[in-house]
């Protein structure tokens, strides 16, 4: 596994009132202590109201790579212009890294000390990406971690662990999956789902869609 | 009072209070703008709360937080929501007031 960050740098919540995003965050404490509204009940409204901001618009992202050799070289080169280009914005204060994923190397997105997201382009990030065991573990033993997320890797895959930061964000790549040669690319996005895109799952099969 | 959809919230919060959206979209700029709409859509449902006892928490804490120069309109909404929310839960009981 690639460690690619110290940790000394400024994680931070980002612009533009920190102290109101804690705020949230220990109101959210107290009513999951108090037994009155669990974070999971949370994520399902945030799930339910997230066809507004969700990961659709990674999945476009990953898609048009997918289907334009060219598109994927300009975004695996330098992500925030190359999503700009699809018309999403969102990454002015901090830079947007496209990682890809390869028969043998595999990449797994964390924020080990708080909860740095792309969320332009996936939405709001799940409970589990903020819990304390997921964001201490990807980096301890990345590969149980994926394990229990139903992801078994050879053990000659390597794993690459970014560590995103205030200032830097990622979005995984998922490798492309076969028999879509030819695929528009709406219908190619309808396979890249969010954990495909946070490394912790893999793009759907075909023969998944069915029951989507 | 059951879980509201999307359309049931903007329905009752449209005279009052609509949500920010561009474009027809939700505007969330950070993500606890949404962490407070969904625990304040989990709180009303939970604690049986109607929406003309929501709007007057919300409208009033609208009033008192403006828009500060700086703020965006998201923030400024999403702040004064959680406001109200947690008035709403110090006015039942279910939070010390700080």
């Amino acid at each position: 596994m690639t460690q690619e960050h110290d940790h000394d740098h400024e994680h931070h919540q980002p612009q533009p009132q920190p102290e109101v995003a804690l705020r949230t965050e220990a109101l959210e404490a107290l009513l999951a202590e108090r037994g009155l509204v669990s974070s999971n009940a949370i994520d399902a409204v945030v799930e339910l109201y997230e066809n507004d901001v969700g990961p659709q618009n990674g999945a476009r992202v990953v898609a048009h790579a997918w289907a334009d050799p060219a598109y994927r070289t300009r975004l695996l080169g330098n992500g925030t212009p190359a999503v700009y280009e699809l018309g999403f914005s969102g990454f002015e204060l901090n830079t947007l890294v496209a990682v890809e994923n390869t028969p043998a190397v595999h990449n797994v997105v964390v924020c080990t000390l708080c909860s740095c997201y792309p969320w332009p382009l996936l939405g709001l990030p799940p409970s589990w990406y903020k819990s304390p065991p997921y964001r201490a573990r990807a980096v301890a033993e990345p590969r149980a971690v994926l394990r229990e997320f139903g992801l078994e890797l050879d053990s000659n895959v390597e794993i690459r662990v970014w560590d995103s930061t205030a200032e830097v964000r990622y979005l995984v790549v998922p490798e492309r999956p076969a028999g879509t040669d030819g695929w528009p690319e709406e219908e190619l996005a309808r396979l890249v789902t969010r954990d495909s895109m946070v490394g912790t799952g893999r793009a759907l099969e075909p023969s998944e869609l069915a029951g989507r | 009072m059951s879980r509201a959809t999307l359309g049931q919230l903007d329905e009752a919060l449209a005279g009052t209070a609509p949500l920010p959206r561009a474009n027809g979209e939700l505007v969330f700029e950070e993500p606890w703008q949404g962490r407070a709409l969904g625990m304040g859509v989990v709180v009303l449902e939970r604690t049986g709360t109607g929406w003309a006892e929501w709007r007057e928490h919300l409208a009033a804490a609208i009033a008192r937080h403006g828009q500060p120069p700086g703020e965006s309109a998201a923030t400024a909404y999403y702040t004064a929501w959680l406001d109200a929310l947690e008035r709403l839960l110090a006015s039942k009981g279910l939070q010390p007031s700080s």
